[in-house]
């Protein structure tokens, strides 16, 4: 018995290092995406769609044009309603909760690219925010291992110096707990994204980013979102939203504002 | 322009077209108004997600404590901020997009130190 299972054991090992061996390049095959990195632009997921131009996630009216299939073009209609009325909590308010995927390619502060030969990392400075693409050779985990989480699960291969992934097992928004950005964008547990991401010049990153999602997109859509290299030595800190957090949401969904005695300032609490 | 204010305007531009660290829907505070609070600094509290200024307001004796929101200490400091750069008793003028509802609160803008003259954020 116990010589049968170190047999499958090593079989296990074997066929990992395999995998690995794949597709997995060498170190020095590796760009360098070393450095602190910022995205450019404001934080509307599709900018290249949205109206009025230049207007901002979370302001009342701002949408953007994904092709929505009817219920989500509805779902999002009501969303928008939900932000006039000021009803639209951000989930990530409530410290903890992870942007998810592909919002976390499109958040404030900064961002760090760790690249290794078996995995990429993004690090997302305002998180909690952290992308794993493994590129290990290995593959999706098989759909019945797979359930909804905030980032997914991604695997990727470098074609020439631009890692292309897709993103998989994507939990499907219940009442807005994950959104693509604040004008009310979300995705289906169907979704599913495919990245090319690359270096464009010494100092610009780019993520091309193609969302298909059976439910909630009658065509793929396609986003581009760059970032740009800060200077050498800039930092990135820690990020802990619930050091103090005066935020809290109320049971209708209105963003609070804590006073200096530890109440809300608000005069209408619901 | 001299070093000095060649820095400063490519920080201020880069700034401007970074993305603004907030970790909350900013229905609550009305953009198109501004008001300038004119106290003295009671604390801030340099913290994430957001620091605050605590600014107190003397409007004939009546005096009124002011909770200003800014931005996460990380891009702040990246921008030039400073743990210290509001220190308790400092006379400030603060210049903020108010709360909705008119309660005691707002997001920071900028504001002027008056002993010293200098300024911080947007202020023109």
């Amino acid at each position: 018995m116990r010589t049968a299972l170190l047999a499958a054991a090593a079989c296990v090992i074997a066929i990992g290092v395999a995998a690995g061996q794949a597709s997995k390049p060498a170190s020095a095959a590796l760009p360098d995406w070393s450095g602190v990195w910022q995205m450019i632009g404001p934080t509307v997921f599709d900018r290249a769609s949205v109206q009025p131009q230049n207007g901002r996630a979370g302001d009342p009216g701002v949408r953007e044009f994904p092709p929505l299939t009817d219920e989500y073009e509805a779902i999002y209609r009501k969303n928008i309603e939900r932000i006039k009325a000021g009803t639209f909590p951000d989930p990530i308010s409530v410290c903890g909760v992870p942007h998810g995927f592909p919002r976390i390619m499109n958040v404030p502060d900064v961002y760090e690219f760790a690249v290794t030969p078996a995995a990429t990392y993004v690090l997302a400075e305002n998180g909690p925010g952290i992308a794993r693409i493994y590129t290990d050779g290995r593959k999706h985990p098989p759909a019945e291992e797979l359930w909804g989480t905030y980032t997914g699960a991604s695997v990727g291969q470098w074609e020439g110096d631009t890692l292309v992934f897709e993103t998989r097992g994507l939990k499907e928004s219940r009442d807005n707990d994950v959104i693509i950005d604040r004008t009310g964008l979300v995705l289906s547990d169907a979704a599913r994204v495919t990245t090319r991401l690359r270096k464009v010049n010494d100092t610009t990153l780019e993520a091309v980013m193609v969302v298909e999602d059976a439910k909630a997109l009658k065509a793929p859509w396609k986003v581009t979102k760059q970032y740009r290299k800060l200077p050498a030595g800039t930092w990135a800190w820690d990020y802990g939203c619930a050091e103090n957090n005066r935020n809290p949401i109320s049971g209708s969904g209105k963003t609070l504002t804590i006073g200096p005695n530890g109440k809300p300032l608000d005069k209408n609490v619901d | 322009m001299t070093f000095t204010r060649a820095i400063a305007a490519a920080a201020l531009c880069a700034a401007m077209s970074a993305p603004l660290a907030a970790h909350h829907s900013a229905a609550m505070f009305d953009d198109e108004k501004v008001v300038e609070l004119n106290g003295t600094i009671k604390e801030m509290q340099w913290t994430n997600p957001h620091i605050w200024i605590q600014v107190v307001v003397d409007n004939n004796g009546q005096k009124t404590e002011w909770s200003v929101e800014g931005g996460s200490p990380n891009s702040l400091s990246r921008n030039g901020w400073r743990s210290t750069t509001f220190k308790f008793g400092d006379a400030v003028s603060v210049r903020v997009n108010p709360m909705k509802d008119g309660s005691a609160g707002g997001s920071f803008i900028g504001a002027k130190f008056k002993e010293s003259g200098k300024t911080i954020g947007r202020w023109e």
